[in-house]
């Protein structure tokens, strides 16, 4: 795992000398072994950043707050925040800088490379340790992750704790960035997309089984939404009885608002509402999994945007995330774009 | 003796080319099955994939989209963008699930109203086996 060492160096000088407002990174959390994300505002808290696997928060998704907070302010303060990045989250950045809801002054990238490693996945650690509590996380020199726990060390081979995403990962180094920690060693992937087989191979009705008792599960808390660093509509469709309410709007005028979709959880509302998620994220989703880590009722979301992925790249050839020059997924065509399915 | 299952299909047709030729078949009395709720819309490119998801949510049995002929959009481009955008709603409904035979796009120009019969024919045709969409219709 790559030293930050150089990058709290940095991360000190920049706060020193006031060229950034602020900085977002990761810290050790209050439960002592997992990483959370830390604002650190003056050089001397620099030294509570931490960098481990347990550093699995896309942070970009503050980045939507902040521009938020500095359109509200009538004197915004505009310097740059400081931003930690993994491969995943640089690939964030680019699309918010691709969709221009960003502009590259708006942010200084301190950029770290997963290198050949990636960030743990929460359950299958809790799975591993089967009730034992972790004091320390930390990668080990052999590629292997070594927990520290009350009972002694335990070292597991990477592949068995990390993110599922981290597995399939391809860009495990930030494609964008203004200083660098780690090398660009990129991890040979053979299956992009090798998770979406055990669903593709079903049959259309196992694939509705399948779908309908997850999608049953969705209570609707919207945390996929929060989470998500490309969620950044002011508005939602799926609240859209509050488009626009202002004192005077009547009741007559409100019931005549289309109503998509309602907000009860019923499996055929969930339907609509993971389905308009999904098609907002395709060719946007750049697979950082906050939405599956954030769901409470542990559905799998990966697989839903990741099949958009798949598919963006089998028919158009297409990846998020990686050009911010290039125009995004569905706001330009080509045309020998494949039209076998239109009468 | 049970009535034969009578699928229901909306069909988003755009203003300039498929609305004509679904007129056009209309006015030259050329006989397809009345199954179809056509609704207008400006171009193929403003049908955003919520239309869709929220029509089999409301209970069609298939949805339709037509637009004018690649390289014949009254807005140059809007059906391209149609097309590179419902392929992925296609793919997706597919993949939890749904029926392909249920989402259906088609290029109609304003003078394919026989193009445009015979569409609505296979489209019925085809969604008379499979039965009524239950899977992403609300229940109440």
């Amino acid at each position: 795992m790559a030293k930050i060492d150089e990058l709290k160096e940095e991360a000190r000088k920049l706060l020193q000398e006031g060229k950034v407002k602020y900085i977002i990174g990761y810290t050790t959390g209050t439960d002592g072994w997992s990483a959370v994300p830390a604002f650190i505002r003056t050089a001397e808290e620099v030294d509570r950043i931490v960098w481990d696997p347990t550093c699995v928060h896309n942070l970009t998704k503050f980045l939507v707050d902040e521009k938020r907070r500095k359109s509200r302010s009538r004197k915004p303060d505009t310097r740059p925040v400081g931003l930690f990045v993994k491969g995943c989250d640089s690939r964030a950045v680019v699309v918010l800088l691709q969709e221009k809801f960003i502009n590259r002054g708006d942010v200084y990238l301190l950029g770290v490379s997963c290198e050949k490693a990636g960030v743990i996945d929460d359950r299958k650690l809790a799975q591993k340790l089967k009730g034992k509590k972790p004091m320390k996380v930390e990668l080990g020199d052999n590629g292997r992750i070594v927990i520290s726990t009350p009972e002694g060390t335990l070292e597991v081979p990477a592949e068995e704790l990390l993110a599922d995403r981290c597995l399939e990962c391809r860009a495990n180094f930030p494609v964008v960035f203004d200083v660098l920690a780690g090398d660009k060693v990129k991890r040979a992937v053979e299956k992009p997309y090798g998770s979406l087989e055990k669903i593709e191979k079903l049959t259309a009705e196992e694939r509705f089984k399948f779908w309908k008792e997850q999608l049953d599960k969705c209570i609707r808390c919207y945390a996929c939404r929060s989470v998500c660093p490309m969620c950044y509509c002011d508005e939602c469709v799926v609240d859209s009885v509050n488009l626009s309410v202002t004192a005077d709007t009547s009741a007559e005028e409100k019931a005549q608002r289309i109503k998509w979709l309602q907000r009860s959880a019923e499996s055929s509302e969930n339907f609509v509402y993971h389905f308009v998620r999904a098609i907002h994220l395709g060719g946007r989703c750049i697979d950082c999994g906050e939405c599956e880590r954030a769901c409470p009722l542990d559905i799998p979301l990966r697989f839903l945007n990741k099949k958009l992925e798949k598919e963006a790249s089998e028919l158009f050839g297409y990846e998020a995330g990686f050009d911010a020059e290039l125009p995004a997924l569905i706001a330009c065509f080509r045309d020998e774009d494949p039209q076998d399915f239109i009468r | 003796m049970a009535e034969e299952f009578e699928p229901r299909i909306v069909a988003f047709l755009c203003k300039w080319c498929s609305s004509a030729g679904c007129d056009l078949a209309g006015v030259s009395r050329m006989e397809y099955p009345p199954n179809v709720v056509p609704i207008q819309v400006m171009c193929s490119g403003s049908v955003s994939p919520l239309y869709i998801f929220s029509a089999f949510n409301k209970g069609a049995d298939g949805v339709l989209v037509s637009g004018c002929h690649p390289g014949d959009c009254h807005y140059i481009k809007g059906n391209y963008y149609a097309r590179r955008r419902l392929n992925l709603v296609k793919k997706l409904l597919e993949y939890v699930g749904l029926e392909p035979e249920r989402f259906q796009m088609s290029w109609v120009s304003a003078a394919e109203g026989t193009k445009y019969t015979q569409i609505i024919k296979d489209f019925v045709k085809e969604l008379k086996p499979l039965g009524p969409q239950t899977k992403l219709r609300r229940d109440r």
